[in-house]
C-alpha cells in the first residue's frame, strides 16, 4: 500500500492509521515519488492527494491507467477539494473512490475494504 | 362625419360667396357679414373642439383677429345698409380692422414659437425678414399715399396704417412657412393669410390710383371660410413648431438671408427702370439689410464651427470612454476568475489543516484513558466540525450570491431523507434535553438533489434545536398538499419577534434571541436554506411568535 500527500502531518497520520490496522505502508511526498514507489512495489491499494507538487494526484492515476503493470492497482483520492467539479474529475481520470478532506478513518478502512475484498 | 365637417363648411361657403354675387347691393351687405358672422362661430367652435385647453391660446388670437375683422365689416356695412352712406375714412370700422390685425399676428406668432427662449440668431432673422418685407412695402405701398395730394392727414395715415400692418402679416406669413409641420388644417390657415394680405394689398395699390374689384369680396370671404376649415379640421392638433433651437445653415436659411440681401438693389433698379425718383430710404434700408445679414452669417458660421468641434470632442470623448469600458471589463473578467481560484484555495488552505487538527484529536481520544482529557478532545473536535461547517457554509453562500449553484436533480424520497436527518440528529436532541419526533407519513416523490436537501433539513432541525431550551420538543412532519410536498419543523422554543421574522432569511442576519441567548451561528444557515428551496422551485416560510415556539413551512413541488 502506497500513501501519498505533500502535507506531511497528514501523510504521517494518514500512514500511522494504516500501519496500526496492520497495513504495510509505504509514503510518498509528491507524485513523482508515489509513481516510482508504485512501480518499485507494485502495492494493492494507492492512497493519494490531489493537489500534489512535481506531478499531481490526477495526472498520476492518469499515468498509473495508461501503464500495463499497474493499471489494475485500486485507487483511492483524498482531497480538500471538495467541489462536485473536483471529484467528477478524479474519478473521470481512473480513481476508484474519491474521499474529501477530513475525513474520518472509519470511511477510508471502509473504501479500501470494499476495494480489496 | 367629423373628417367631412371642414369640407361641407368649405363647400357651403363658396356656394354663399358665390350667391353673393346674385344678390342686390342691401342683401350683398347682409350675406357678407353672415358669412364673417358664421365663420368666426364655426371657428371657435372647431378650436374648443379639436384643440386641448392649454393649446388654445395660438388659435384664440387668429379667431379673435378674424372677429374684429368681421365686427369691421357688421359697421362698416351697417353704415351702408342703414345709412346708404360709405363709412368714411377714417371711420369706426377702421378701428375695428386696424384692431384685428395685431391679433393675428400675434396668434401666429404664438403658433410658431418654441419651447424655449428664441436665440438671438433667429430674432435676427425674423429682423431682417422684416426690414426687407418694409422696403418693398413702403416703396409701393406705403409711401404713394405721401404723393396723392391728400390734405387730411388722418385719413393718410389710416390709409397708410392698412399696407404698415401687412408687413407684419407678411414677416407672419414667412414664419408659417418656414416653421410649421404641414397639414390640412396648416395649408387652410396659409391659405387665408395669403388671400387677406393679398386682397389689402391690392386695395392698398387700388387707393393709390386704380379702380375699385369688388371680386376682392370673394378673396376676403374666401379668406375667413379658411379659418374656419382650418380650426375645423382635426388635424389642427398636429400643426407644430418644427423651429430648431441653433438654426443651421440650410438652404432655405441662405435662400432667405441672400434675398432680403438683393431687395434693395432689386428695388433700386426697378424704380431706376420705371423713372421713378430714386429714395433715400432705399439705400438706408439696403445698408441695414447687408449689415444685419453680414452679422447674421458670420453668427452662423461661428454656430456651425462650433458645432463641429463639439461633435469631434464628443466622437473623441466617447471613443475614450469605449477604450476604458473596455479595459475595465477585461480586468472584471480577470477578477472574477481570480476570486473564483480564491474561494478555492481557501477552502483547500482551511480543509487541509482541519482535516490534521481533526485526525489528531480523534486518534490522541481513542488513546485517552483519562476522561477529563477526553472531554477536552470532546470540545477540540467540536469546535473544529463548527470551523469546517463555516467554512462549506461560507463558500456556499458566496456560491449563492454568484448564481453559481449548480444542481444535478434527481427522484427523491423525502420521508427517507427526513427519516436520515432526525436520526443523524438525535444524539444532539438528547444531549440537550430534547425530544425530537418525526411523523413522516408517506409522500410523493421530489425532484431535487438528496445532499442539498438533506443539507436543508439538517439546517432546519438544528436551529429548532439550538432554539429550543431543555424540556422542550422538536416535531419534523412531511405530508402532501395539492401539487406541493409539505415539510414542516417545529419547536417549542424561544419563537422570534415581527421584526426578526422580516430579516430572518438574510445573509448574514441574526436574530435577537440568538443575540441574546449567546446561541452560535453564522447567519447563513436560513440563507442557504431559503435558496436551496428556491432553487428546487419551492417556498419557505416561518410562523413565529416570542415564547410561542417556532414552525417553518417548506413546500416542494411534486416529481411530475
Amino acid at each position: 500500500m502506497i500513501c501519498a500527500d505533500d502535507d506531511p502531518d497528514i501523510l504521517s497520520l494518514v500512514a500511522l492509521r494504516l500501519d496500526r490496522s496492520g497495513f504495510d505502508v509505504d509514503t510518498a511526498k509528491d507524485g513523482e515519488q508515489a509513481l516510482a514507489l508504485a512501480h518499485a512495489r507494485r502495492p494493492a491499494v494507492i492512497i493519494l492527494d490531489v493537489m500534489m507538487p512535481r506531478l499531481d494526484g490526477v495526472e498520476l492515476v492518469k499515468t498509473l491507467r495508461a501503464d500495463v503493470n499497474l493499471r489494475d492497482v485500486k485507487i483511492i483520492m483524498l482531497s480538500a477539494r471538495a467541489q462536485d467539479a473536483d471529484v467528477a474529475r478524479g474519478l473521470d481520470a481512473g480513481a476508484d473512490s474519491y474521499l474529501v478532506k477530513p475525513f474520518k478513518y472509519p470511511e477510508l478502512a471502509f473504501e479500501i475494504e470494499r476495494l480489496t475484498a | 362625419m367629423t373628417s367631412k365637417r371642414p369640407w361641407i363648411v368649405l363647400a357651403v361657403g363658396a356656394a354663399a360667396i358665390g350667391g353673393y354675387y346674385l344678390l342686390p347691393f342691401k342683401g350683398q351687405s347682409i350675406v357678407y357679414v353672415l358669412i364673417g358672422v358664421s365663420s368666426v362661430v364655426l371657428a371657435f367652435w372647431g378650436i374648443r373642439r379639436n384643440l386641448p385647453a392649454g393649446r388654445r391660446l395660438a388659435w384664440y388670437a387668429l379667431a379673435l383677429g378674424m372677429a374684429l375683422e368681421v365686427a369691421g365689416d357688421l359697421v362698416g356695412d351697417s353704415y351702408e345698409v342703414f345709412a346708404n352712406r360709405e363709412p368714411g375714412v377714417p371711420g369706426l370700422d377702421d378701428v375695428f380692422y386696424l384692431a384685428g390685425y395685431p391679433f393675428l399676428v400675434v396668434g401666429v406668432f404664438l403658433l410658431v414659437r418654441r419651447s424655449r427662449r428664441p436665440s438671438l440668431g433667429s430674432v435676427l432673422d425674423s429682423v431682417v425678414a422684416m426690414l426687407a418685407v418694409s422696403l418693398v412695402q413702403w416703396v409701393y405701398f406705403i409711401d404713394p399715399y405721401n404723393h396723392l395730394g391728400i390734405t387730411d392727414v388722418a385719413k393718410r395715415l389710416v390709409e397708410q396704417a392698412y399696407p404698415a400692418l401687412d408687413t407684419l402679416l407678411l414677416v407672419a406669413l414667412g414664419q408659417l412657412l418656414s416653421q410649421l409641420r404641414r397639414n390640412v388644417a396648416f395649408a387652410a390657415l396659409l391659405a387665408s393669410f395669403v388671400l387677406l394680405v393679398l386682397a389689402d394689398e391690392i386695395v392698398a395699390i387700388t387707393n393709390a390710383g386704380y379702380a375699385s374689384l369688388s371680386w376682392l369680396d370673394a378673396v376676403y370671404l374666401f379668406s375667413y371660410v379658411l379659418v374656419a376649415v382650418a380650426a375645423l379640421h382635426p388635424s389642427i392638433a398636429d400643426i407644430r413648431s418644427t423651429a430648431e433651437d441653433t438654426p443651421r445653415l440650410s438652404p432655405p436659411h441662405i435662400a432667405l438671408l441672400g434675398g432680403a440681401l438683393l431687395t434693395a438693389p432689386a428695388v433700386l433698379i426697378a424704380e431706376k427702370v420705371a423713372g421713378h425718383r430714386v429714395h433715400l430710404s432705399v439705400g438706408i434700408f439696403g445698408v441695414a439689410i447687408a449689415a444685419m445679414v453680414l452679422a447674421r452669417l458670420f453668427g452662423l458660421f461661428d454656430d456651425v464651427d462650433s458645432a463641429r468641434l463639439g461633435e469631434q470632442r464628443a466622437r473623441r470623448e466617447s471613443e475614450t470612454a469605449q477604450q476604458l469600458l473596455a479595459v475595465q471589463n477585461a480586468r472584471l473578467r480577470e477578477l472574477d476568475t481570480l476570486k473564483d481560484e480564491f474561494l478555492s484555495s481557501v477552502s483547500h488552505e482551511l480543509r487541509t489543516p482541519l482535516t490534521s487538527i481533526e485526525g489528531y484529536v480523534e486518534l490522541l481520544r481513542e488513546d485517552e484513558g483519562n476522561p477529563v482529557h477526553r472531554g477536552y478532545l470532546d470540545i477540540i473536535q467540536r469546535n473544529s466540525e463548527r470551523l469546517l461547517g463555516l467554512v462549506a457554509d461560507v463558500l456556499f453562500a458566496a456560491r449563492v450570491l454568484e448564481g453559481q449553484l449548480r444542481f444535478q436533480f434527481e427522484p427523491v424520497d423525502l420521508s427517507v431523507l427526513v427519516h436520515r436527518a432526525v436520526e443523524e440528529a438525535r444524539p444532539r436532541a438528547t444531549g440537550a434535553g430534547i425530544e425530537l419526533m418525526s411523523h413522516d407519513g408517506s409522500v410523493p416523490q421530489v425532484e431535487g438533489e438528496p445532499a442539498r436537501l438533506s443539507q436543508l433539513l439538517d439546517n432546519l432541525i438544528s436551529n429548532a434545536i439550538k432554539f429550543t431550551p431543555k424540556g422542550g420538543r422538536v416535531d419534523v412532519r412531511s405530508s402532501v398538499g395539492g401539487e406541493f410536498v409539505r415539510l414542516e419543523v417545529s419547536d417549542t422554543g424561544f419563537g422570534m419577534s415581527a421584526a426578526d421574522r422580516e430579516h430572518l432569511f438574510e445573509r448574514f442576519f441574526r436574530s435577537q434571541t440568538a443575540l441574546e441567548r449567546q446561541i452560535q451561528g453564522t447567519g447563513l444557515g436560513l440563507y442557504i436554506s431559503r435558496a436551496i428551496v428556491e432553487a428546487h422551485g419551492g417556498r419557505i416560510g416561518v410562523s413565529s411568535a416570542e415564547g410561542q415556539g417556532t414552525t417553518f413551512l417548506v413546500e416542494l413541488p411534486v416529481h411530475q
